[in-house]
């Protein structure tokens, strides 16, 4: 289901959010903090702050709908759209994940950042605790800026 | 991050909003005193030159040591009205002085077609993400409409920039830029201030600049036409004083007696004559569009295909001698009645002479030098009074035009050959 | 309707990526990030439409949506409930953008290309700010172990 090259930027380093929306079809936005693209290739688990999370959990639990955006620094950008499954807290092989995430993503923001810019960014991109949510991949579209931007490619 | 305080979080949130508010407003007075200062400081220094680099140079400094812009420069607009040149600039190495900016080419070029101010502090990101739109334009064939990144004068890793257009009335007289290397590094007040400066340098710049022009154009005028010397000035035509070489009509001429004219008579006829002579013959050189480049006395030196360039020099050359010549002609006929025994004698060449300004500081003329001036001057020392010889190659430019006769092949000083002359007779 | 602080404008200047959320009439949520939101006056924002996508699609059909903000300097972000109230095609706002536009995609060969379509006019519904929270948490590993 989802693309080799998809998959790829999706390991990141990427700058990531996912939007759900209440019963009234009001949309909400969260800050997510890694990711992980499973085997099967047609399931992503998604990492949220614990403290952001209520309102993208109630939304879930309404409607089960969720976009999930997601770009490299060089604006190669992807969007999933599919279905919650589950949720759970993060463990610390998550954490790691989150770590060696970050890592990759300071490097990557000192190329279009100044420091004072691309360190305190990314030292936001790893918290404890934090929910995993996970959900099925329904669709995959083009987001990279320009033509084709909207395109579903799967 | 645990908040148990849940209770007076709100107050909290309140007193810090305020101070936060306090705080600002307590800058904002700051800096509204200081714009007072500055608009005193700066219009006093601004008024009291008409010099237009002091000019420039007053706006950039206030633009660090008052307003505190490490980088700044000034563009004025150029005769056509579509480009912009960088004339001064502040913390820059090199100084970019000269650089050209077409309308509409980055923020500065579009500031001078709107004729309105911009900021912006995200010029890294956006340049960027364009450049991303591009590609992707360009890998999808759909490129046919763009074309080159236009490139600016400025600083290399720019981030900010801030650009005010220089209005006197709706005119448009230039651009006044600052930049940093920050994101995000000037804010709404900065844009105040630099809009209160902008103004007052607007007026300063372009009184300058008009000031500028007028002593060019009298110092100018004293070699050209006025419409050429206008033309000059304001940029249509390229610097003439600036060393070059071009294909040139050269007309020598001078009256024939005058020497011993000059010796017998009294002073005041010889200024007399010469005044009713010059007035007649530089009536006739502007009325053909020709350049004076030196007259001594009797004798005069005018050439055509320069500074302005025309499609016809040697036609104008022949038809300018040719009036002047009847002019001269009347003239001698009323002269010879106060007993002055005048006429007038012209050489025409035509060839390469290398132009621009002779001279030293102080008294710069305007110079032609080359074979062809020799030749004219030769042709005119041969001629008979009320003969134009043309050199060969005049004469076979104007053919169409003029019967002439064959001189034959000439021994004149300073040519190691002869050299063929045709008397002009008159227009066909 | 809420007012936007003076404060949030730092957080307008395009200089981090903002995120807009919108939802489709069939319930679809979409999630893009934006270069920039554009501040109108403290009860109105401004996006703008060089492309047509799904933002432009969704809010026509249902004009609420969600705009977030990162200040670049203290990092503090903003979560703005905004609502679609109209385009605009000409006028000060169009022009402001327009301006932008112009300069920067002159600057990368896309003069006339890159073409602003219309600027989407936003009232603002709600405001809130997510202070930027200090994590207690192990500071970034750099490659050679040094923290």
């Amino acid at each position: 289901m989802i693309p080799d090259r998809v998959a790829e930027v999706l390991s990141g380093p990427a700058i990531m959010l996912a939007g759900t929306r209440d019963a009234a079809l009001r949309g909400a936005h969260t800050t997510v903090v890694g990711a992980i693209v499973h085997d099967d290739r047609r399931t992503v688990t998604f990492f949220v702050p614990e403290s952001r999370a209520a309102r993208l959990l109630s939304d879930l639990r309404d409607n089960g709908r969720v976009a999930f955006g997601f770009g490299s620094l060089s604006h190669e950008a992807y969007q999933l759209k599919g279905t919650y499954l589950s949720s759970r807290p993060t463990t610390d092989a998550d954490l790691a994940q989150q770590e060696a995430y970050r890592t990759k993503l300071v490097a990557a923001f000192r190329q279009v950042y100044p420091e004072e810019i691309a360190r305190p960014l990314a030292l936001g991109y790893a918290y404890h605790p934090a929910v995993a949510v996970t959900f099925r991949v329904d669709e995959v579209f083009l987001q990279t800026p320009g033509p084709g931007a909207g395109t579903r490619m799967a | 991050m645990g908040a148990d305080h849940s209770d007076t979080q709100p107050l909290r949130e309140q007193i810090a909003q305020n101070q936060h508010t306090i705080d600002r407003l307590n800058r904002e007075l700051a800096r509204r005193s200081n714009e007072v200062r500055i608009i005193q400081q700066i219009s006093q220094e601004i008024t009291s030159t008409l010099d237009l680099d002091e000019v420039l140079g007053i706006v950039l400094l206030a633009m660090e040591r008052v307003l505190g812009f490490a980088h700044s420069m000034i563009l004025l607009t150029d005769a056509s009205a579509e480009r912009l040149r960088l004339a001064a600039s502040r913390g820059y190495e090199p100084s970019g002085v000269g650089a050209e900016v077409a309308f509409g080419d980055g923020v500065i070029g579009v500031v001078a077609s709107r004729r309105k101010m911009m900021r912006v502090g995200n010029l890294g990101a956006s340049v960027a993400y364009l450049r991303g739109v591009r590609a992707r334009l360009e890998a999808a064939g759909q490129m046919t409409g763009g074309g080159e990144s236009a490139v600016l004068p400025g600083l290399r890793d720019a981030q900010s920039q801030l650009a005010l257009p220089l209005l006197v009335k709706d005119r448009l007289v230039g651009v006044l830029v600052v930049e940093s290397a920050r994101p995000t590094a000037f804010d709404e007040l900065d844009e105040i201030l630099l809009g209160i400066v902008g103004n007052q340098a607007a007026t300063a710049i372009d009184n300058a600049r008009t000031y500028r022009m007028v002593e060019s154009l009298s110092r100018l005028k004293r070699f050209f036409s006025p419409q050429l010397a206008e033309a000059i000035v304001t940029g249509g035509a390229d610097d003439p004083l600036k060393t070059h070489r071009r294909e040139v009509t050269v007309v020598f001429l001078d009256l024939r007696g005058f020497t011993a004219f000059a010796g017998s008579a009294d002073p005041e006829e010889v200024m007399g004559v010469l005044r009713e002579y010059h007035a007649e013959m530089g009536k006739l050189i502007l009325e053909h569009e020709g350049t004076l480049e030196r007259f001594t006395g009797d004798g005069m030196m005018i050439f055509f295909n320069d500074p302005v360039q025309v499609d016809d020099p040697a036609e104008r050359a022949v038809r300018m001698a040719v009036a002047m010549r009847d002019q001269v002609t009347t003239l001698i006929g009323r002269w010879r009645k106060r007993g002055h025994d005048l006429g007038l004698g012209v050489g025409i060449a035509q060839g390469y002479a290398t132009i621009g300004a002779i001279g030293f500081e102080g008294r710069w003329d305007y110079g032609a030098i080359g074979n062809v001036t020799n030749l004219a001057a030769r042709l005119c020392g041969e001629a008979q009074p009320g003969q134009i010889l043309l050199s060969a190659r005049v004469a076979s430019e104007v053919e169409a035009l003029v019967e002439t006769e064959d001189m034959g092949a000439l021994t004149l000083k300073g040519f190691a050959r002869s050299i063929p002359a045709f008397n002009l007779l008159r227009l066909k | 309707m809420a007012t936007l602080p003076e404060e949030i404008k730092a957080a307008m200047q395009g200089v981090i990526p903002s995120h807009v959320v919108t939802c489709a009439r069939d319930g679809t949520p979409n999630a893009t990030a934006i270069s920039q939101v554009y501040w109108v006056d403290p009860e109105h924002v401004a996006l703008s439409h060089q492309f047509f996508n799904k933002t432009v699609r969704n809010v026509r059909e249902n004009p609420r949506a969600l705009a977030w903000l990162i200040n670049p300097q203290t990092f503090d972000a903003w979560d703005l409930e905004i609502e679609f109230d109209h385009a605009e095609t000409s006028g000060p706002i169009f022009d402001a953008l327009d301006m932008q536009i112009e300069a920067i995609a002159s600057l990368v060969g896309l003069k006339g290309v890159f073409k602003l379509k219309s600027a989407d006019i936003y009232r603002v519904i709600s405001v809130t700010k997510n202070v930027a929270e200090r994590i207690p948490l192990p500071d970034i590993v750099e490659p050679g172990g040094e923290r």
